[in-house]
């Protein structure tokens, strides 16, 4: 009976030891990321936090100011009837107004269609087909040109007198029309995302197991089952990658609305990330410290439909799983 | 996969799935081809008319470059004697991050998918949720950081002065230095890690290679499709990087060649087929090395004898 | 494992070390003699200047470094100010320009720069950024240094270097301006058999000559009309409206001038005798004036090199803006060369910006023909009597022009009157009710910025 106690005790301590060697393992793993997280982004993060709070046009110090910013940024009384002289509203409602209702359409159309459109092309890329590297070289294209310059292409491709509306013999004002411009920068954003998010998928997809694939076959699965039961399940951790990712990205869409333009016709493609630019830099009277605010409301946001989506492509989140 | 003959009766289902086999392979040509029309498109226009006149800029014919000039092309190397300057600059800064970032992530993504440590979801959480603020708001922080310090003048403790900032203001350094990581690269990492099967690891570690070397050894190797990847991924953003060399970089002789090309464009705006000329010689390089790259991509794949796509 | 440690650390300290070695400033050394002689030279000349130059006497080894910024707007004048630099350097061998072109967001990165401790010495100031910035107090006050280096405000246009002014305080040395002018294409009004604007036109004139030279199944319009708060306001100017208060603490576009000016103007578009350039596929009316789609344009003195380099054919002529009921009226548009407040070397920036502002650079400028020289005695330069377009831009400077500038909320209003104009050409939304819409909102605005 002692003996047995004593071993347990030093099986417990050895499970210790061992315990502490990954953990210490675990942080040399990651020490550079935690060194320049640290650093960066820590402060970063922390400091426009503290800016949040604060009136702050970049001229002069900071001023502390309480949840004002805040309250500016929300600017909930704008949704509320007005008396007709009760003097201007102190706050701004292109947040309230335009901006998140514009971000969230835009999310909702893009992400689903950027993430179907990659799926299909990175299952079709898997497939045994003839010419898939050259097919992949040209859907990798339009991923490869900076946002910045592929958004000056598109200008000119959706002109009024541009390729297409020669090509399509339409006489559509795409980017001037507040019906069409954000439709033609989502457009945009699908076109060039979507290289990249096959090659992530594709990658994701290479590397499943032939051998789990011979197993099913053996067992009588039929490829409609086997992409059911085997692919979509060995893929889902980068599905949630690229799902995550593509949200994050259109929650913070901006150098194709900054390039195109520039939250205009009628502030018809203000989205959240490019309200913060503006109040940050672009106004004449800069306010950095509600565009602090903002940015942290934003990331609220994101997280919220992070932790939702998580609970959709459930499981494959939480990295202890 | 060819219909085995079977004496079961053919269900409506089998016979839906026969007939999706036969007819996957044209569906999934005409969509690849109609997409790769699609990719093409904008590239083969702007090379296009690149090639004409400015004059002849919405003018037809679309498909071809008649009139046929070099006159854009001429005046953007013209207009930028430091051109072969900012190539340089953009190649060193992409190829030292990409390099960096690729390895730090790898590790970083290993700990968080195959690790037990404390703190691991608080850690990996708040990298997400970092990731989530605009970089709008960061990007006069992490300025400080880089260059001037958060202090101004320093932290002095007596005698001593210390910085609080890397004074690595318009130096190549200060560009490369925040993007030796990146919280997308070590998620990345992680979801793909986590996607693949634990077995040949473990051995690793029974023959008693430790955390360190069956990384190296084993880890390392078996995932060299998702490092080329995200090689590929951080190549290419860090070559179209505008907003962050932008602000740390001052004289023309350190820009890297988005920016130098933002010059030129600040200057021609007003002329689309200038700046479109302008435009390709940004895109062609990073063309190239995706092209090299490619070869890699599938060599890597067929030599892990993991699934040959 | 350990191998990987210590390669990451020895990475670390790499960075480190590396990161304290780059000095942010160099400062070269130099030891000729030389440089002090005519440094002495010029004490002889300037008795106030004694006081400085013992000072700099004391540390004659360093070269003063004067950071300079500006904005890339083309190449002529990019090249234009590079020569001066060089011209610069070669007589002033004791200061090191060095030229920080911002390619980016100009304002987004100088006040980045300015939040952080490390704006450069001398840098372009637009007149609309301008009154946040003498606000909150980050320019260098220029008159004592003036003094010193021999310049007086006198030398300037008035209307400019008051532009630049507060509290009686020069903040920035003008160093071009620009004005609307009004330009016709001469084979246009040939074809139409019109007689060619003068400077004394009025409205009427006008819109009878939009109405001759408009044919729009060829794509062809009189004016161009853009929703461009870079345009409009001149007419209202020209009604004897305001778009501000004179403190610019309120908006006056909601009153009967400016919705009379609107209305005047945006009919052009509705008469289909005047268009915007999106109708046809431009982005910027200049273009379309070049081609002679668009008869008539308001634009200023960077039309000319253009339509001189990539329409070389288009016969053209520039009046001064037709008068309007109540007179003239223009805006004037200029930029000026301010100095931080933080500058370690104020004497050179200010040596530097007197260098690039002197008679000799304001003639270069004036000579590359996409700005007008801000110094008066230039006025009646040869260039301008021989160079009828330019001339009419300098003039336009004279009479009844108000500087593009309306305070603190600047850009919410120029936002808000685009709008505005966007409504009434786009959604047919009534002057009356767009104008009272915008002005809600610049008031919010002001509100907000209180």
């Amino acid at each position: 009976m002692a003996t047995t106690a004593l071993a347990q005790t030093d099986r417990h301590k050895a499970a210790r030891r061992r315990k502490w060697r990954e953990a210490l393992t675990a942080y040399g793993f990651l020490a550079p990321y935690l060194f320049i997280f640290l650093t960066f982004t820590v402060f970063a993060i922390g400091y426009a936090f503290y800016l949040s709070f604060t009136r702050y046009n970049l001229l002069k110090p900071p001023e502390f100011w309480g949840l004002e910013g805040y309250r500016r940024v929300l600017c909930l009384e704008a949704l509320l009837p007005r008396a007709a002289d009760a003097g201007p509203l102190v706050c701004d409602d292109l947040f309230i107004r335009k901006a998140l209702p514009n971000t969230i359409l835009y999310t909702v159309i893009v992400v689903p269609a950027q993430t179907i459109l990659s799926l299909i092309l990175a299952f079709a890329m898997d497939q045994n087909l003839r010419f898939r590297r050259l097919f992949r070289t040209i859907f990798y294209l339009p991923s490869v040109t900076s946002s910045v310059v592929i958004s000056i292409i598109f200008i000119w491709l959706f002109s009024p007198q541009g390729v297409v509306n020669q090509i399509f013999g339409l006489n559509i004002n795409w980017l001037n029309d507040k019906n069409y411009a954000f439709y033609t920068i989502m457009l945009l954003n699908v076109f060039t995302t979507s290289g990249t998010m096959m090659l992530i998928l594709l990658a994701g997809l290479q590397d499943i197991p032939v051998a789990i694939y011979e197993a099913a076959a053996m067992d009588g699965a039929n490829k409609l089952q086997s992409l059911w039961h085997i692919t979509i399940p060995m893929l889902r951790p980068v599905i949630f990658f690229v799902v995550t990712v593509g949200v994050i990205g259109c929650f913070q869409v901006f150098d194709q609305i900054y390039v195109m333009t520039a939250g205009g016709p009628l502030d018809s493609t203000t989205t959240v990330a490019y309200l913060i630019y503006k109040w940050a830099f672009r106004d004449t009277a800069v306010k950095m410290g509600q565009a602090s605010a903002l940015a942290f409301v934003l990331a609220l946001i994101i997280m919220a439909v992070t932790m939702i989506q998580r609970k959709f492509i459930e499981g494959s989140g939480s990295v202890s799983s | 996969m060819k219909a085995s003959p079977t004496y079961r009766a053919v269900t409506f289902s089998d016979r839906l799935i026969l007939l999706l086999e036969k007819a996957k392979n044209p569906i999934f040509y005409v969509v690849l081809f109609i997409w790769a029309l699609v990719c093409i498109a904008p590239l083969y226009f702007t090379l296009v008319f690149s090639l004409k006149p400015v004059a002849n800029i919405y003018d037809e014919p679309l498909f071809f470059p008649n009139p046929f000039s070099l006159e854009n092309y001429r005046d953007v190397i013209g207009a930028l004697p430091l051109f072969p300057r900012w190539l340089l600059n953009s190649m060193l800064i992409s190829f030292a991050v990409t390099c960096l970032r690729v390895l730090f992530c790898a590790m970083g993504g290993y700990a968080f998918a195959r690790m037990e440590f404390p703190f691991k979801n608080f850690l990996f959480n708040a990298m997400l949720v970092s990731m989530m603020i605009p970089g709008q708001v960061t990007l006069i922080p992490s300025f400080l950081v880089v260059g001037p310090g958060i202090i101004r003048g320093g932290l002095k403790i007596g005698e001593l002065t210390l910085p609080t900032g890397f004074g690595l203001l318009d130096n190549p350094l200060g560009v490369i230095l925040p993007g030796v990581v990146s919280a997308f690269g070590i998620f990345m990492m992680t979801q793909f890690y986590k996607s693949i099967p634990k077995e040949l690891e473990e051995a690793a570690m029974m023959d008693g290679l430790g955390r360190f070397g069956t990384f190296f050894k084993v880890v390392l190797p078996i995932s060299a499709t998702q490092l080329i990847t995200l090689a590929l991924l951080t190549f290419q953003g860090e070559w179209n990087n505008f907003l962050w060399p932008l602000t740390v970089l001052r004289t023309p002789e350190n820009f890297t060649l988005p920016i130098g090309l933002n010059w030129f464009r600040g200057e021609y705006y007003t002329l689309i087929s200038k700046v479109l000329a302008g435009s390709l010689f940004n895109t062609l390089p990073i063309l190239i090395m995706f092209f090299i790259f490619q070869r890699y991509f599938t060599q890597s794949i067929a030599a892990t004898g993991l699934k040959e796509g | 494992m350990k191998k990987l440690f210590s390669l990451i650390s020895l990475l670390m300290i790499a960075a480190m070390i590396l990161s304290a070695c780059a000095t942010p400033e160099v400062k070269e050394v130099i030891k000729t003699i030389e440089v002090e002689k005519k440094v002495v030279e010029t004490v002889e000349v300037e008795k106030k200047v004694i006081e400085t130059v013992e000072v700099q006497k004391e540390v004659p080894a360093e070269r003063a470094v004067v950071r300079l910024s500006g904005w890339a707007s083309s190449p002529e004048e990019t090249a234009l100010l590079q020569g001066l630099l060089l011209d610069f350097t070669a007589a002033n061998p004791d200061i090191v320009v060095k030229y920080e072109p911002i390619t980016g967001d100009y304002w987004q990165q100088l006040k980045t720069s300015i939040a952080s401790g490390v704006e450069p010495d001398v840098f372009y100031m637009d007149i609309f950024q301008y009154p946040a910035f003498a606000k909150d107090d980050v320019l260098l006050p220029m008159d004592d240094l003036m003094a010193r280096e021999g310049m007086k405000r006198d030398d300037f246009i008035p209307s400019l270097i008051d532009a630049f002014s507060t509290d009686g305080k020069t903040y920035g040395i003008p160093k071009d301006f620009n004005t609307l002018g009004l330009f016709y294409n001469k084979a246009l009004f040939e074809k139409a058999g019109l007689k060619e604007p003068t400077d004394d036109w009025t409205w009427d004139d006008l819109k009878a000559a939009a109405e001759k030279l408009s044919d729009p199944a060829n794509n062809i319009y009189g004016l161009g009309v853009p929703a461009d708060a870079g345009r409009f306001p001149i007419f209202v100017f020209q009604n004897g409206g305001m778009v501000m208060s004179d403190d610019f603490s309120d908006t006056t576009l909601d009153t009967p001038a400016v919705a009379e000016a609107a209305q005047f103007y945006t009919d052009f578009r509705k008469n289909k005798i005047g268009a915007i350039p999106a109708d046809l596929g431009e982005g910027w009316q200049g273009t379309l004036f070049g081609k002679g789609q668009l008869a008539m344009v308001y634009e200023g003195g960077w039309l000319i090199p253009y339509l001189t380099k990539q329409f070389p054919d288009t016969q053209y002529g520039v009046v001064l803006p037709p008068a309007g009921p109540k007179g003239e009226g223009n805006l004037i548009f200029t930029v000026s060369y301010s100095i931080s407040k933080n500058t370690k070397n104020p004497e050179a920036a200010m040596r530097v910006v007197n260098f690039l502002t002197n008679e000799a650079s304001q003639m270069k400028v004036l000579e590359s023909g996409f700005a007008l020289p801000t110094r008066i005695s230039l006025k009646d330069s040869d260039y301008l009597k021989s160079n009828a377009a330019s001339s009419a831009i300098f003039r336009g400077a004279l009479d009844g022009a108000k500087p593009f500038m309306w305070g603190l909320v600047g850009s919410d209003v120029n936002d808000q009157m685009g709008k505005a104009l966007e409504r009434v050409y786009l959604e047919n939304q009534a002057v009356d009710a767009a104008l009272k819409q915008a002005a809600e909102v610049i008031r919010q605005k002001l509100a907000e910025a209180k």
